[in-house]
């Protein structure tokens, strides 16, 4: 009994929540807020589950998880319609990282090492400045959305490839000088020598940035030349893969100074939210983006009648007892559901799986069996925040991009991981579920009211109960479980 | 017997606290060493500063002829050091089977060892499906020491081995530490002086966070005086 007790809890609120809404609403908007609330739910799953993991395993509260979720959104939007920043602006990082690996074999040759560190990351980012003085990034990000095919608007923005390869090699030198500062120090340095990988690996880099760079008009005709649907995929995996890196880098240089100091750590992440959310602001401007363009499964302008003539007419929208539903949302319920079901799997069948169930309950006795859980966080830290990533391209058709999404998702996703309970995976999909349908009924009777009888006008609540009404059932549930639906004391 | 390991005047910090201010001791190959003290001694301190889990700030370990301060504790584990703590720390979500299998240091580690781990502790094949929260006191205590013995050690680390356990099972524990010394050298710790002067030929005492004493356990029995001034126990 004591054991199904948090899955009775579970059922007994998401039961109350449709019943609730059936009752209020009738069937036919009832269904649609569920499945509205499903499509949300979905969304603060994806930055959930990488919050709940991070924080169960590593007790790092990151927030920064949000703005990885909006950055994964920016890049996905981008290489779906600019192409062109991107194959303009990659190159230049690809140079840093490359002189960057290069300059960490540099580092035993500093004689001081402590004033030369200082005076090399100094002149590592001035040198970084002078490489991308008068970029012309204003010219590059204007575009509007392109359909497939289409042209980007900014003929003339880029620079002549002669001014780009001398930006390509100023960067790599500022790599070269940043590059010490990653180097580890003391006694380890001398045991694991490098070997020959770092030098590949910094050749590789520098070879992809001068390959970009030469092939940016073939690349971008051959990018906007593909389908819709091969370009919204491949929006997915830059999305991710940028948030999978920008996790690793994170993790390795940020936050691992600072294991078993939450408070530095908090602050740390708290301010790089706010980095991050100026930083899109700065390259992409104030304004938010309409919604991106859908993959041409979901992009009819029809309505279908069911699932199965939905797969052949390809509507955008989806007939559910007598109103439209948008299909595109049936999508990331699908992404939702699939994620779930692939780290589920991955918890509990596989051996990294095993570590970090372990990890979540003791990472110091899995260090003294002697893996190396430094290894383990920062795989998981790049695994959550490229979910977090994915999550923003999915949502990216959906509610657009801006750059306050990052801060809104974030928010309903670390409510729905208290709810699930902090470090719980299958608490964080109840919590998600949870938050995702409230939020969705919480709308439905914003817009719609409560009919009661003997009032000739339906009760209408301000929009603002919606909002909070996420809140509210935080609270009813930490009263309740003070940890959390699937939480445990502590 | 040559030496194993040899814990060289290290001086261990928690924070502010200077809890180890000069321990030294030497392990045998194929011994049972104890370590022995008062509460608060520094001896759990001293196993974990050797693993490298609270890193000595001076001082060196030296594991078969290696300096091994200053390393990661999984680098340091992986060399051929278990570990079982206090409190067992098995993991309580994980199944028994499991908790067996993340000791793995190479693939198949754990099938090489099965029977000579299920012949020592007979009750953990049984329950080898349940998850490790649901075993008794005992139960855990068996798995804590079978995990350590999954991957290829050559040293065993065990934190009072006997705490919390009815006498009839400190009784059967005794037999399979005494049993698994014939493969594995044993550095154990604990507060039942009872049990470790019987199951243990070499002694090392610590008092305050500094070894005073050291030798055949046989010796240290000979000296009711220093057992009771340092120990408090009578025998």
């Amino acid at each position: 009994m004591k054991r199904y007790r948090a899955t009775l809890v579970f059922i007994l609120i998401v039961g109350t929540l449709i019943a609730g809404g059936y009752g209020l609403f009738g069937p036919q908007k009832a269904t649609a807020a569920v499945l509205s609330g499903l499509t949300l739910a979905a969304l603060y799953f994806l930055l959930g589950a990488g919050l709940s993991l991070i924080f169960g395993l590593m007790d790092v509260l990151n927030f920064a998880h949000g703005t990885l979720f909006m950055i994964g959104a920016y890049v996905g939007y981008t290489v779906f319609g600019n192409p062109r920043l991107i194959l303009n602006t990659a190159p230049l990082f690809l140079a840093l990282a490359a002189g960057a690996v290069a300059g960490i074999r540099l580092a035993p040759l500093i004689p001081n090492r402590r004033v030369g560190l200082y005076l090399l990351v100094l002149a590592g980012v001035a040198v970084t400045v002078w490489g991308v003085w008068g970029f012309p990034l204003r010219p590059l990000v204007a575009f509007e959305p392109t359909t497939a095919g289409g042209a980007v608007s900014t003929a003339l923005a880029q620079e002549p490839l002669s001014r780009m390869t001398g930006r390509l090699v100023q960067l790599a030198l500022a790599g070269l000088l940043l590059g010490p500062a990653f180097a580890r120090w003391g006694r380890e340095e001398r045991r694991t020598a490098p070997g020959w990988r770092p030098a590949v690996l910094g050749l590789g880099l520098a070879l992809l940035a001068v390959l970009l760079l030469l092939g940016r008009d073939v690349l971008e005709r051959f990018l906007l030349g593909l389908s819709v649907d091969v370009r919204f995929f491949l929006a997915l995996v830059a999305g991710a893969a940028t948030g999978a890196a920008l996790g690793a880098l994170l993790e390795t240089t940020l936050i691992r100074p600072f294991y078993g100091r939450p408070v530095t750590q908090i602050v740390l992440t708290l301010g790089l939210m706010f980095v991050g959310a100026e930083l899109v602001k700065f390259i992409w401007g104030k304004e938010g983006r309409p919604p991106m363009a859908v993959p041409s499964l979901f992009a009819q302008s029809c309505r279908s009648p069911d699932l199965i003539a939905w797969l052949t007419e390809r509507c955008s929208s989806i007939d559910v007892l007598g109103r439209a539903f948008p299909t595109y949302r049936l999508f990331i319920i699908a992404v939702g559901v699939l994620i779930l079901v692939g780290v589920a799997l991955l918890l509990k069948y596989s051996r990294l799986g095993m570590i970090v169930r372990a990890g979540v309950q003791d990472s110091a006795m899995v260090e003294a069996l002697g893996i190396n859980v430094r290894r383990v966080f920062t795989t998981v830290f790049t695994l959550g925040s490229a979910l977090a990533a994915l999550g923003g391209v999915v949502a990216a058709p959906f509610v657009g991009v801006y750059p306050e999404m990052g801060g809104i998702f974030q928010l309903q996703a670390f409510i729905a991981v208290v709810i699930g309970g902090m470090g719980s995976y299958a608490g964080t999909a109840v919590g998600a579920l949870v938050l995702g349908l409230a939020r969705a009924l919480g709308d439905t009777l914003v817009t719609t009211g409560i009919a009661l009888p003997g009032i000739e006008q339906a009760l209408r609540a301000s929009p603002a109960v919606a909002r909070a009404s996420t809140v509210l059932i935080m609270a009813i549930v930490l009263l309740v479980r003070p940890s959390g639906i699937f939480g445990r004391k502590k | 017997m040559g030496i194993l390991l040899e814990v060289q005047d290290i001086h261990t910090f928690i924070g502010q606290f200077h809890i180890l201010q000069g321990v030294s001791l030497e392990v045998l190959e194929g011994s049972i060493t104890a370590l022995l003290g008062r509460n608060g001694a520094g001896k759990t301190t001293t196993l974990k500063s050797i693993l490298g889990l609270t890193p000595p700030r001076e001082g060196k370990v030296i594991f078969t002829g290696e300096e091994i301060q200053g390393r990661r504790a999984y680098e340091i584990a992986a060399m051929g050091i278990g570990y079982i703590p206090e409190h067992r720390a098995i993991f309580t979500d994980l199944t028994v089977e499991e908790n067996l299998r993340i000791a793995e240091r190479q693939k198949g580690d754990l099938k090489r060892k099965a029977d000579f781990i299920y012949t020592l502790f007979p009750d953990l094949k049984r329950l080898s499906k349940l998850p490790g929260g649901h075993l008794s006191g005992g139960q855990q205590q068996m798995l804590a020491i079978a995990r350590a013995l999954v991957p290829e050690n050559r040293l065993l680390l065990i934190d009072e081995p006997s705490e919390g356990l009815a006498p009839i099972l400190i009784q059967e524990l005794m037999e399979a530490i005494r049993h698994l010394s014939a493969k594995v050298t044993v550095l154990v710790v604990d507060q039942n002086f009872q049990m470790t002067s019987r199951l243990a030929d070499r002694y090392f005492l610590i008092d305050d966070g500094r070894t005073v004493r050291g030798g055949a356990m046989a010796d240290l029995l000979k000296e009711p005086e220093v057992i009771r001034r340092y120990l408090g126990a009578v025998i």
